[in-house]
């Protein structure tokens, strides 16, 4: 992997993780993710470099990104990255997103159809739906007995005491590096997801028709942050889409099932 | 002269918890069941309250103090604003210091600008107006995006001070609370201003905002003397940065405290309602069992630089004032005072001559204390414990800081 610092108006920087050869794609990020619980890819990023070239920014705030105090909806995301993008000199690009990242893909991709070619979302908040609220991830991060995270890896991961939940998440102090990198991620989602609680922007539910191009969206069978509901309306919603269900994986599908969700990915990306 | 300013302070928790509580709740804040509350048994309970802060004003303390907490069991006072209204009604000469609003949760800050206005001309000018951002509880309570709370509370305070100092109409540009027409009918009674209080806990990020703007500071842990001497030297070189001085009137602290007979008697009286509060009450806020939601990182306030700090200088699930095992431990703490008249009066003389701090703000009811109980020790407290810190802080503080001679006197007691 290599990184590098992309520079954007008004004195931003954005840290880009970039590997492999082929078509672009650019990847946002989420919380059990690369700039949000690990400093490097993960196994399923490491799957689809092998195919692409993977670009992975990291959100204001997180990782090495510059904080943006005036940051303080989604909307201003679209703008941040239409400017990242522009930076990049990409005109249109494969866009993926999963957990935050997947609900920021989807706010860009119903703004600026024209750029988006396709549409792969993983786990995605970002959808108010009546009766099937996003889960309090920001409560878990208040650990119930004043150390273990059992009930935030519990959220995040179908299985929260497997290696992989309990490597990203280890109980309070097993990590300061990592303990202050999920600070940053959580006060980034807090700027643009505590309110209204949570992750979410009850406009974008009737928007979704605006993208037509194809789109994918994956969601773990025992996701317990993002109701199954959310993937349904997410694929109900675009013109052209439609929902993975991935067994043997909660929230962080791509985490849980690298294999698997990379393959499921890089197919449906790969096509023209 | 200038003694030391003592102030009663009521959280008004609600006291009729059952005993299998601990075991049975996860938390005392913004979840705990409102089911819980007893309808015939608090009849009358925020009238025994009132009067018990009525009775401080007429045993001299300086001022009552009260302040606003949402959707717990510590404190029952959503709106701080209604209780320091009745006791405009019920006091002459006490300051009320409302403790404060917490701004990022109103929608505007115009409101809480007119509010304290009217509350400080129906006092007569007794308003002491404290601020105050919320803590993760409010953040939850109200959904308050943490990153953002800070600007939005300085924005808010900066337009009220502009209401309150200004004449109107003027504008107010925002960013976060933009509006055409501000010109708030009353002003406040006091001229120019009434004094204001801004609670921190040793952020030097704080204690800058408040310098900057001639505010004083309170410190709101409940802690010892070593600790707000460090505070009081901390905000001192604060100030003088800023171009101001320390007086020991620049800066409050929390204390908690029971005063009985003896020693033993003041222990066998307080213990009830002591555990209550550290059990009960702080489950949800200062104790590692039932989430600390008061700070972390789903509500966070603070920059990653001093969260990284925290994470370097703390121990993960190191105890809390609420995880105090027993009563040796929680007097090892030395964050509640509990003794007879003597040991209360050295303790707290200890802390005023190591901090030099002007005023504290003492709880004298602590989570489901009886009646009796609470005003006893108050007035034990009027009568062998506050002429003596009086008598001692004006000799100590008009030798430390002989400017204060040029002061008017503010003591009620006076």
């Amino acid at each position: 992997m290599s990184g590098r610092a992309v520079a954007l108006p008004r004195g931003r920087t954005v840290a880009v993780a970039e590997a492999g050869e082929g078509p672009v794609i650019v990847y946002l990020h989420g919380i059990a993710d690369i700039h949000g619980a690990s400093f490097g890819w993960l196994p399923f990023h490491e799957a689809l470099v092998e195919r692409f070239a993977l670009i992975a920014p990291a959100h204001p705030g997180c990782a090495e990104s510059s904080e943006d105090e005036a940051i303080e909806t989604v909307d201003d995301l679209v703008f941040h990255y239409l400017e990242l993008f522009d930076a990049l000199g990409l005109g249109t690009l494969k866009l993926a997103g999963s957990c935050i990242g997947g609900w920021i893909a989807a706010e860009i991709a119903v703004r600026h159809p024209e750029r988006v070619e396709r549409l792969a979302l993983i786990g995605p908040t970002g959808l108010f739906v009546p009766g099937a609220p996003i889960a309090d991830v920001f409560w878990e991060t208040h650990p119930a007995d004043g150390v273990s995270f059992a009930g935030l890896r519990a959220l995040l991961f179908g299985d929260g005491e497997s290696g992989i939940a309990r490597e990203m998440f280890p109980d309070l102090r097993g990590d300061i590096d990592r303990e202050v990198l999920r600070y940053k991620l959580f006060r980034f989602a807090s700027r643009i997801g505590f309110s209204p609680p949570y992750l979410h922007d009850r406009r974008l539910a009737g928007r979704l028709g605006r993208f037509r191009a194809p789109a994918l969206a994956i969601q773990g069978a025992d996701d317990r942050l993002v109701p199954r509901r959310h993937g349904e309306v997410y694929a109900e919603g675009f013109g052209d889409a439609r929902l993975e269900v991935v067994e043997g994986a909660g929230h962080s599908a791509f985490a849980e099932r690298p294999g698997a969700v990379a393959a499921l990915v890089a197919d449906f990306l790969a096509a023209p | 002269m200038h003694p030391v300013q003592l102030f009663h302070w009521h959280f008004m928790a609600y006291p009729y918890l059952p005993p299998d509580f601990d075991e049975r709740y996860d938390t005392g804040w913004v979840t705990v069941p409102n089911s819980l509350w007893d309808r015939e048994r608090t009849d009358g309970l925020y009238q025994e309250y009132i009067d018990q802060s009525v009775e401080a004003a007429e045993l001299g303390f300086d001022g009552l103090v009260l302040n606003e907490h949402h959707q717990n069991i510590y404190g029952l006072m959503p709106s701080p604003n209604i209780v320091a209204a009745a006791l405009t009604q019920r006091t002459e000469r006490a300051k009320l210091v409302v403790l404060g609003n917490l701004l990022p949760l109103h929608l505007n800050p115009l409101r809480v600008a007119e509010e304290y206005a009217m509350i400080d001309s129906i006092s007569g000018g007794r308003l002491i107006a404290g601020f105050a951002v919320g803590g993760g509880p409010e953040a939850y309570n109200y959904n308050i995006p943490s990153p953002q709370a800070r600007q939005r509370f300085w924005e808010s305070i900066d337009l009220i001070m502009r209401t309150w100092t200004e004449d109107g109409p003027f504008e107010h540009e925002g960013p976060s609370y933009p509006l055409r027409y501000v010109n708030i009918w009353p002003k406040p009674r006091q001229v120019p201003h009434p004094q204001v209080w801004i609670p921190g806990a040793l952020s030097a990020e704080t204690m800058d905002n408040v310098a900057k703007r001639g505010f004083d500071y309170f410190l709101s842990s409940r802690t010892h003397g070593a600790a707000t001497r460090q505070a009081r030297e901390r905000f001192a070189e604060i100030l003088e940065r800023n171009g101001d001085a320390y007086n020991p009137f620049r800066m409050g602290v929390l204390l908690s405290v029971y005063v009985g007979e003896t020693d033993a008697q003041a222990k066998e009286e307080a213990e009830e309602g002591v555990w209550y509060f550290l059990k009960y009450c702080l489950k949800g806020h200062l104790r590692r069992t039932g989430r600390t939601l008061t700070f972390g990182p789903g509500v966070p306030s603070q920059s990653v630089r001093s969260w990284r700090a925290y994470l370097e200088n703390s121990t993960a699930g190191a105890p809390m004032l609420g995880d105090a095992e027993d009563w040796e431990d929680l007097e090892s703490k030395a964050s509640i005072v509990v003794g007879g008249p003597a040991t209360v009066r050295e303790k707290l003389w200890d802390l005023i001559e190591q901090a030099e701090v002007g005023n504290l703000l003492i709880q004298f009811h602590f989570g489901n204390m009886k009646d009796a109980l609470a005003r006893k020790s108050a007035r034990l407290f009027a009568e062998e414990v506050a002429p003596a810190l009086r008598e001692r802080s004006a000799d100590l503080f008009a030798r430390k800081y002989p400017s204060l001679a040029d002061r008017p006197a503010a003591s009620a007691a006076e």
